[in-house]
């Protein structure tokens, strides 16, 4: 019975899915620094006034239910935390942008700095509190590179 | 095929329990299939697939199931899913489905395991991790086909 070719696939397969499924589960939502994209806010069509201090440039595509989550977690945020801004682009729409920054999944939020450096990335829903502790050493003081 | 983009996009929104119950009953029959090698129950699973793909999701008999068993045992839906990309999923796994059916039904049982196990993995990862495949593949196509649009861009 264990020599037949569809038992053991099935088991091979069920077992690979479900690595693949706990390392894109483990990565959902996790920051990830060392990035080195620049420019964030130009990518953005804007520029960083006075009091801004972090760029969240949200990539969304238009059908994807975890970006309207992720968008309403960081409109939140940003309407909490003077010097935050919250911006979303949908791929389908500037799929430049999306290659640029080398975001191959929705939703992925950059972090930038505001002279446009990248800071973090994540992708999939954010936990909020481990983004708002790495961000919050930038939010304050004058926001200098 | 007749039916353009358009009325797909137009699909209501779907309950995501839902498309989990559905995945983990589709995972359950081509788990079936790969036990038992039947092309026939293979051919069903395609049949299933076809009606949620061509039809549209409501059609699926697996959707009817969880509409008339299930849905009405549990809490009404905190939130909802966009239905294209997962429509669009079935018909991924439609491709998959008839594929392995004729190569079942051939004879061709190595090709017939092979495209039931690709149908299993993702059917598996979406009603386990709620991670659908054929989801993010829609987002990369609406990419690329965007890009190519836009030619010069590239």
């Amino acid at each position: 019975m264990i020599s037949d070719p569809g038992l053991l696939v099935l088991v091979g397969t069920l077992a690979l899915a479900t690595a693949v499924g706990l390392v894109v589960r483990a990565r959902a939502g996790r920051m990830r620094t060392g990035g080195a994209a620049s420019g964030g806010w130009a990518l953005a069509g804007t520029a960083p006034a006075a009091s801004d201090r972090v760029l969240l440039l949200q990539l969304s595509s238009p059908v994807c239910t975890p970006c309207r989550r992720t968008a309403e977690l960081l409109t939140d945020l940003s309407a909490r935390r003077p010097g935050v801004v919250h911006l979303e682009i949908d791929v389908a729409e500037r799929p430049d942008v999306a290659r640029e920054l080398s975001v191959m999944r929705t939703p992925t939020v950059v972090a930038f700095t505001r002279d446009g450096a990248e800071l973090l990335r994540i992708s999939g829903v954010p936990r909020l509190p481990e983004l708002e502790a790495a961000i919050a050493p930038r939010l304050t003081g004058t926001g200098s590179a | 095929m007749s039916t353009p983009a358009a009325p797909a996009r137009r699909d209501p929104p779907v309950d995501p329990r839902g498309v989990r119950f559905s995945a983990a009953l589709t995972t359950l029959v081509l788990a079936l299939v790969l036990v038992s090698g039947s092309g026939w129950l293979l051919g069903a699973q395609a049949l299933v697939f076809a009606l949620g793909s061509i039809a549209g999701l409501r059609f699926s008999p697996y959707a009817v199931l969880f509409r008339v068993l299930v849905a009405p045992r549990l809490r009404p839906p905190t939130e909802r899913e966009e239905a294209a990309p997962v429509r669009f999923s079935q018909t991924v796994g439609l491709v998959f489905a008839v594929i392995g059916t004729v190569g079942y039904l051939a004879g061709l049982t190595g090709l017939g395991i092979v495209a039931t196990a690709f149908a299993l993995a993702a059917a598996f990862l979406n009603a386990a991790f709620g991670f659908c495949l054929g989801c993010e593949l829609y987002a990369v196509i609406a990419r690329f086909r965007k890009n190519n649009q836009q030619g010069a861009t590239a």
